[in-house]
């Protein structure tokens, strides 16, 4: 029922039209809402595509119709969803299924490839590159933040445009081709990096800043900020408020520092 | 003296790194660490972005947009705190020192949990937006229907570029009575930076969600110590 060979039956789907497809998918979250989720985004994402499949305007209707209805996902892995989405809607489009299919797609899907999306680059991906990035500051200086942008889109725009055409080429048999990206081992050795950078960060800002800052006292005070990072540890696994302890610390800096 | 034009500069970036980071291209233009040195870079300050990012980077890196939840909003924390002690070391003269990046993190670092209310403050009007455009698809016109869409991203843009250019002008006005804090108070300030570092680190270390991530962050805080005590050494002698 898929493959490329269904894709290229469907002139109707311009390689143009495919690009603004993917350009607005951009703007998934543009009017984010409580009761239909992205489901304004998804609609005007393919909205181009629609248009080309159904030159008819009560076909169209009824496509833009079904496509209003709630949907939520990770935004990145919406790519997949939206190449299917359109793999499906051809097939509708020539009468090859009906569109229960793509609404089923869609529901199936969308949770499935959110789990996935949330663990690899919420979960993983971006803590491991700020935490790397941030602690590079004291070598890198404001080059960290440039290099994290283009670590994380290297890895971001290419599974986002990998996954789109994923979509379009393999329609429900997506789900084999984003299994062989093995994306929960990879997210697993990237939350090891994060935990480590934010190791090295802790004993940058306590061995230098304290060295630098605390003249005669020095020693001492870069001793107490790294008991200070191992209590903070300590309190946040015990559920201790984050701003409570933020607040506290700068408080019994100042203290120190005024009457030291 | 406040500087109007870098001000408007500070609220046009920041409304726009507000939209970056839910609304459009979600790329972490908007993270803490890139908004708030690319906001130091564009008000002549890159040292107090910098500095001020990588403390709130660590300190929001556990944070995660996961379905219908709502995390606190980093990217104004971020852009806030990185516009006030920007303005703030740029008003006394003497750029950006650690008590500046310290005092700019406890006037304006809570922007974060802020954010997140005017985040869910701002739901229903999308709520509303996505009634619109179903309406507007049932009266056949599909074209209005879908663009509802866009609609949705300028109270973001408005309200947040408000928010930063006021910790702009906050900074500004505040930048003359830094310089004349007493001096243990300024010390007390500088010394609060690091502090309140090895603190966001420590909640770097758990947001990391690793398998042993006290381990971790141990052995390798351990290592960084050694290496920088055995540098420290070899320079004296």
């Amino acid at each position: 029922m898929s493959g490329p060979s269904a894709l290229a039956a469907a002139p109707q789907v311009s390689s143009w039209t495919l690009l603004r497809v993917f350009g607005r998918s951009l703007f998934l979250q543009a009017s984010w809402n409580p009761q239909g989720m992205q489901n304004l985004g998804l609609a005007y994402a393919l909205f181009p595509a629609l248009s080309d499949l159904y030159p008819d305007p009560d076909r169209q209707m009824a496509a833009v119709r079904r496509h209003l209805a709630f949907f939520n996902t990770q935004p990145y892995m919406a790519a997949a969803i939206l190449g299917g989405v359109i793999f499906h809607e051809g097939r509708i489009a020539r009468g090859e299924e009906g569109p229960e299919q793509v609404v089923a797609f869609k529901a199936a899907l969308m949770g499935p490839l959110a789990a996935l999306g949330d663990g690899f680059f919420w979960l993983s991906l971006r803590p491991a590159l700020g935490a790397l990035c941030a602690a590079l500051v004291p070598v890198l200086g404001a080059w960290a933040a440039l290099l994290f942008l283009v670590l994380y889109n290297v890895v971001h725009l290419t599974l986002r445009a990998r996954l789109f055409r994923m979509g379009l080429r393999l329609g429900d048999r997506l789900v084999e081709g984003v299994a062989h990206a093995h994306l929960p081992e990879w997210g697993a050795r990237l939350r090891t990096v994060g935990a480590a950078s934010a190791g090295a960060a802790v004993a940058y800002l306590a061995i230098s800043l304290g060295a630098n800052q605390g003249g005669q006292v020095g020693d001492a005070l870069a001793v107490g900020y790294l008991a200070l990072g191992a209590v903070a540890y300590w309190l946040t696994s015990k559920r201790f408020g984050n701003y409570a302890l933020l607040y506290l610390a700068a408080l019994l800096a100042v203290a120190a520092g005024a009457f030291l | 003296m406040v500087d109007w034009s870098q001000v408007a500069l500070a609220g046009v970036w920041g409304g726009l790194l507000a939209l970056e980071r839910r609304a459009f291209l979600q790329a972490m233009f908007s993270r803490p660490l890139v908004a708030a040195t690319s906001l130091g870079l564009l008000l002549g300050e890159v040292e107090s972005g910098l500095f001020v990012g990588m403390l709130l980077e660590l300190y929001h890196l556990g944070a995660a947009n996961l379905g219908a939840a709502l995390p606190e909003n980093d990217t104004i924390a971020a852009t806030g705190c990185s516009a006030a002690a920007a303005s703030c070391a740029l008003s006394t003269g003497g750029g950006g020192t650690p008590a500046i990046w310290a005092l700019a993190i406890i006037l304006f670092g809570w922007l974060g949990a802020l954010g997140r209310k005017v985040d869910r403050w701002l739901e229903p009007y999308n709520t509303r937006l996505a009634r619109k455009a179903t309406a507007r698809a049932e009266h056949g016109e599909l074209r209005r229907a879908v663009r509802q869409n866009l609609w949705g991203m300028w109270p973001h843009f408005l309200i947040y570029g408000a928010l930063v250019g006021g910790c702009a002008v906050a900074g500004y006005l505040v930048g003359p009575a830094v310089a004349r804090l007493p001096l243990q108070l300024v010390r007390g300030l500088a010394w609060a930076y690091p502090a309140m570092g090895a603190v966001a680190a420590a909640i770097a270390a758990r947001g990391s969600h690793a398998r042993h991530s006290a381990s971790y962050a141990a052995a390798v805080a351990a290592l960084v110590v050694v290496a920088m005590v055995a540098l420290t050494c070899r320079r004296v002698a």
